[in-house]
């Protein structure tokens, strides 16, 4: 054999004895095959899948970090302070359904208000633990901010002294002024007593997360433990701030982050709910998705006839309608436009429409020069083509929309039809130019519009009223701009164009935009008359109608003040393949998933 | 060398630090990141702006805002100190953002700039070989044409075409070719061949008659057997292929005279078609890993064959050997996830609609590596053809330019008079030094990529670096933008770098000083 053969030999043999040493190894790598190679985890029930534009961050939407719709319908689902399993959930025309799965409320008394809340003896949380009342008592903690001793810099809003531990994205106004409550374990109820007659008492949701989780997580050995803290655990004061509580601040940093996720979370205890739903896989962002199975303890009467329903996060409108033309998700909710519409259209897609919580409005400015005189106001207000604007911005979307005619009630709302017949916005209807020359008498008053110049819906209104006001003997300056919402109250124009966005339920914001001075009144308007509903409002407790005759007539108020004019509800949509039946438009937060035990997987 | 790599890296940190500070101030004077708390009628919403304005410290000017973040910014580049970019507006680290949008770039913008260099660099070979042929300024033609294609354009049409009327035709009830398509199909595909094969007509038409026989024939077969239904290659696919890869690998590389590299393709291609019988147990319990440790048993089993049999031309023939047995043992495993297609499009989350339109993953599928690697080919095939199409344009300019350059050079003459073949002329005289320019060019893409593709990751809805971008923006969300500006100059500034030293490596003509 000669050299060159030999080293040929040896070289095969190493590389033998590597690719056999490279197949031991691979087989170390190896997994044992599926038993079902199917693919997929078998759904007995049916899988619905929806779109949503925003991706969720967290699984608790109670914190100004986390306050996103997406995140809220996780709540909704989960039964966490809204939502079936909880006390209470708000329907599709903003009624305040009660649901008794886990327990009831009950007003005990008007004066002081007195609220109750009982828990079903077999009330039970997702992982099979029993609700007790220290569930509800975590729930009033965190709303009240009973502990807090904190003071706010009033300009700025910055925190000077003391301890915020619960951060909150509503406020604590009403649960501000409760007592500590009273409890009875064995009966399993807990009440409050307020201080204050609080209008919005019967929004208070005492079911959200489980007290079993937060003792864990904050080293509590049991949750009588927690139980017992929080009843030692002395009321915060502003004025003599204490050192922050080490245990508050640990149970603090559950709800204030320890719901945010970037991925499915390890921890199973983030995942129990009160709701039908329990989330059951997720993945962030645009593109992501947050899956739910059913509550395996849910004893609900309303029962979902599919078991899977999952949340698919696409940002882009068209890319919804393909996902749902391909059958990649049944049900979106896109924000509409005329292509939009016209591309579902298209394909044949179910279109359900709508009108959304949100309305733009015109304001006038009430301390400025041109608008303290009352006939210039109504001389404006009557040239604003109203009817133009909406069929210039919401036609082409939603052919069978209506000029908006309340302040007070978006027209999903049942009140809406009463305010319209009484508050006189609708004689408005069409610009009345003659009328206002007339009124103006000769006078060419200067008006300084404020809007956003980068929504191209408030561009559009502004050139309208502007040609149409022109034509009256007004001269319209354009006072729009990016940075509108810093500007807004700055006094530096006349009349304003943008958008609020309706509670639909609660009446706690009343005094914000219609009160002297009120938060969010920024065009200066006073009215003794309206100030006095305003406070009337807030202490009428368990008295619908009379609340509703009080919006009505704050309507009608600002209506002969020539307040300003309501223009159009933002119009919404809900869409699918026809593979759901059951979707029923929702303009509320919640959105078209409000009703997920209505829905059915078509043909089955 | 030193000094030169010494002097770079203190230039780079300078436009590093002169580029942040412009970068963060015209963000910061952008907008007001108040903005929605300002226009909301919240009852707490001044103490959520105060809030807001002490977490982000909004009441600092952006210039001297700008050192408090830089102060937390230089931890990130020097190892071992605690890396601190700041919150975004709703109180997440932009260290927790930026890892996900990375990830999610590199895998949409990794498969589509290979893909765009191969074919790109490809057709412009053949573009420049056959200067001012039909196939030439068909090319030029299409490629502008793709360029100018806007991409969100092309993304509508490809979900059209590709996604929903492919679905609809695999999910249909007679999902057959049909007589037309078949014809059209055949037709071009030899239409299209006898241009890149160009010479005299009688060449043309032989071209033409045998490629559109083969069409016609792959058409048929793959119609009787409802290949798109349950696909695969099967032994005797396989078998032509793999033969094929290696013709082809020995004629690029040495030409079919060379003896030593045909036997070496010959073996290594045997052996990969054995393993194909061998491996198909082990396939069906495979993790990932175990295909990389395949992949790298390939890789050495290959050089070992090419240097066994090397003699005199080793380099070459273990070349050869390692391109068969490498591409070979791609067909290998691109058969058996064919063969995972079925159980894939039947699994009742498919649902014979394979093709997806947006996001990275089938919701709740559950599988082997093999329908998992299916779900995530069929999730990121649209957004990749679209980012192929449209980068694929510029790579086919610049090989065409620069092999046309190349081959008026003298040297090229000079080498065609002492009468090497034409095939040594192209692929060993001009191909190389055509590739000098083309990979400064490469190196300063892929540092461009991580800027990811905004109008693509939101029209396929992945949240990419583009889309962290564009959303930051939107909301004047200044970290998570600076962020964004850290990592893409980072690996623009070292890409550019390493373009401009690997061009002294590659190039003797060129020293670093």
């Amino acid at each position: 054999m000669t050299n060159t053969n030999r080293w040929r030999g040896r070289a095969l043999a190493g590389v033998a004895v590597a690719a056999g040493a490279a197949l031991a190894l691979a087989g170390c790598t190896t997994t044992p095959a599926p038993s079902e190679s199917e693919g997929g985890d078998a759904t007995t029930g049916g899988t619905i899948s929806i779109a949503q534009t925003n991706a969720a961050t967290a699984l608790n939407s109670g914190t100004p970090d986390t306050n996103l719709n997406t995140n809220g319908m996780v709540d909704y689902l989960m039964g966490a302070g809204t939502g079936p399993g909880s006390f209470m959930y708000v329907d599709n025309e903003f009624n305040i359904v009660p649901d008794e799965t886990n327990g009831t409320m009950e007003l005990i008394s008007d004066d002081p208000l007195t609220v109750q809340y009982t828990l079903n003896p077999d009330a039970v949380w997702s992982d099979g633990t029993e609700m007790t009342t220290t569930d509800l008592l975590l729930s009033w903690a965190i709303g009240s901010g009973y502990y807090d001793d904190a003071t706010f810099d009033p300009a700025t809003g910055e925190v000077t002294e003391g301890n915020v531990y619960f951060q909150l994205a509503g406020s604590t106004a009403g649960l501000d002024t409760t007592a500590f409550p009273e409890i009875d374990e064995e009966a399993g109820t807990l009440t409050l007593t307020y201080g204050e007659p609080y209008v919005d008492w019967n929004l208070v949701n005492l079911i959200n997360k489980p007290a079993h989780v937060f003792a864990e997580a904050a080293g509590f050995g049991s949750v009588e433990e927690l139980a017992t803290f929080l009843e030692e655990t002395p009321e915060g004061n502003p004025e003599s701030p204490a050192e922050p509580n080490e245990q508050l601040t640990s149970l603090a940093e559950l709800w204030n982050t320890g719901y945010n996720i970037t991925a499915m979370p390890e921890d199973e205890g983030l995942l129990v709910g009160a709701g039908m739903w329990i989330p059951k896989d997720f993945q962030a962002d645009d593109g992501g998705f947050i899956s739910f199975g059913l509550n395996p303890e849910w004893r609900g009467e309303m029962t979902p006839s599919f078991d899977e329903l999952i949340i698919r996060f696409i940002g882009d409108p068209n890319a919804q309608i393909s996902a749902l033309q391909n059958g990649e998700v049944d049900v979106i909710e896109p924000q509409p436009s005329a292509d939009t519409v016209a591309a579902i259209d298209g394909f044949g897609g179910t279109l359900i429409e709508g009108a959304q919580l949100s309305y733009d409005h015109l304001d006038l400015t009430f301390n400025s020069e041109v608008f303290s005189d009352p006939a210039v106001r109504e001389a404006f207000l009557l040239t604003i083509p109203r009817q133009q604007i909406l069929e210039a911005i919401v036609t082409p979307v939603q052919e069978d929309a209506e000029v908006l005619n309340s302040q007070q009630f978006v027209s999903n709302q049942p009140q809406y039809a009463d305010a319209v017949a009484a508050n006189g916005y609708s004689d408005f209807a069409e610009p009345d130019i003659e009328r206002a020359t007339e009124l103006l008498a000769g006078a060419t008053p200067t008006v300084r519009i404020l809007y956003n110049t980068e929504n191209p819906n408030r561009v559009d209104a502004f050139q309208l009223i502007q040609a149409s006001a022109q034509q009256a003997g007004f001269v319209v300056e354009d006072a729009g701009s990016p940075d509108w919402s810093s500007l807004l109250g700055s006094g530096d124009y006349d009349a304003s164009i943008f958008g609020w966005i309706s509670p639909g339920v609660g009446y706690a914001s009343l005094p914000q935009i219609w009160q002297t001075n009120g938060g969010g009144n920024y065009n200066g308007y006073s009215n003794a008359e309206v100030d006095a509903l305003a406070d009337e409002s807030q202490v009428t407790i368990d008295d619908e109608e009379r609340l509703t005759e009080i919006q009505i007539e704050i309507d009608r108020l600002s209506r002969e003040d020539f307040y300003g004019l309501p223009l159009f509800q933002t119009p919404g949509l809900v869409a699918t393949n026809g593979t759901v039946e059951g979707v029923v438009y929702n303009g509320g937060q919640t959105g078209a998933i409000w009703n997920t035990w209505e829905w059915t997987l078509a043909g089955e | 060398m030193l000094s030169f790599v010494v002097r770079r890296i203190i230039a780079s940190i300078l436009t590093l630090v002169v580029a942040s500070f412009i970068m963060y101030v015209l963000t910061a004077n952008s907008g007001n990141p108040l903005q929605d708390l300002l226009a909301s009628n919240a009852p707490n919403a001044q103490q959520l702006i105060g809030q807001r304005t002490e977490r982000l410290s909004l009441d600092v000017p952006p210039p001297l805002r700008w050192f408090q973040w830089a102060a937390g910014a230089a931890g990130c580049l020097v190892p071992f100190a605690s890396c601190d970019l700041g919150v975004n507006l709703n109180f997440t680290p932009v260290t927790a953002l930026l890892p996900g949008a990375v990830a999610s770039t590199v895998r949409l913008v990794a498969a589509s700039t290979i893909l765009a260099i191969l074919l790109g660099v490809i057709t412009g070979i053949v573009s420049a070989l056959r200067q001012y042929s039909a196939f030439d300024l068909g090319m030029t033609f299409f490629s502008f044409f793709l360029y100018s294609l806007p991409s969100f354009l092309a993304a509508v049409l490809l979900k059209e075409f590709i996604a929903i009327d492919f679905n609809n035709w695999l999910s249909g009830a007679d999902s057959s070719f049909g007589l037309v398509p078949t014809i059209v199909i055949t037709l071009v595909v030899a239409f299209f061949l006898q241009a890149i094969v160009a010479g005299s007509m009688k060449n043309r038409l032989i071209t033409f008659g045998v490629s559109a026989a083969a069409t016609l024939g792959v058409l048929l077969y793959m119609d009787a057997t409802n290949w798109f239904q349950s696909p695969g290659l099967g032994p005797v696919g396989l078998l032509i292929l793999i033969a094929g890869v290696a013709f082809v690998a020995v004629v690029l590389v040495t030409g079919l005279g060379n003896r030593r590299a045909l036997l070496a393709a010959g073996i290594t291609g045997a052996i990969a078609y054995a393993a194909y019988f061998a491996l198909q147990g082990l396939f069906d319990i495979s993790t990932i890993w175990t295909i990389a440790i395949l992949g790298l048993a390939t890789a050495v089993v290959s050089f070992a064959v090419g240097w066994v049999l090397g003699g005199n031309d080793r380099s070459q023939v273990i070349r050869v050997a390692m391109i068969t047995g490498i591409v070979s043992g791609l067909l290998v495993v691109a058969d058996r996830y064919l063969q995972a297609w079925s159980t894939y499009i039947a699994s009742p989350r498919i649902n014979n609609r394979p093709i997806a339109t947006v996001g990275e993953q089938t919701v709740g599928l559950t599988g082997d590596m093999w329908v998992m690697g299916l779900d995530t080919f069929t999730h990121f095939l649209l957004p990749t053809i679209a980012l192929t199409l449209i980068s694929f344009a510029g790579y086919t300019r610049y090989a065409r330019a620069g092999l046309l350059e190349v081959l008026n050079q003298d040297y090229i003459r000079t080498a065609r008079a002492k009468g090497l073949s034409e095939r040594t002329v192209v692929m060993r005289h001009a191909f190389r030094n055509m590739l000098i320019p083309i990979t400064t060019i490469v190196a300063a893409d892929i540092g461009a990529l991580l800027g990811g593709a905004i109008i693509t990751e939101r029209v396929f809805a992945i949240s990419g670096m583009g889309s962290l971008f564009a959303v930051s923006l939107d909301r004047v969300d200044l970290n998570p933008i600076m962020g964004y500006f850290l990592v893409i100059a980072v690996t623009a500034i070292l890409f550019n770098f390493i373009a401009d030293l690997s061009y002294a490596l590659l190039d003797p003509r060129v020293r670093v000083k």
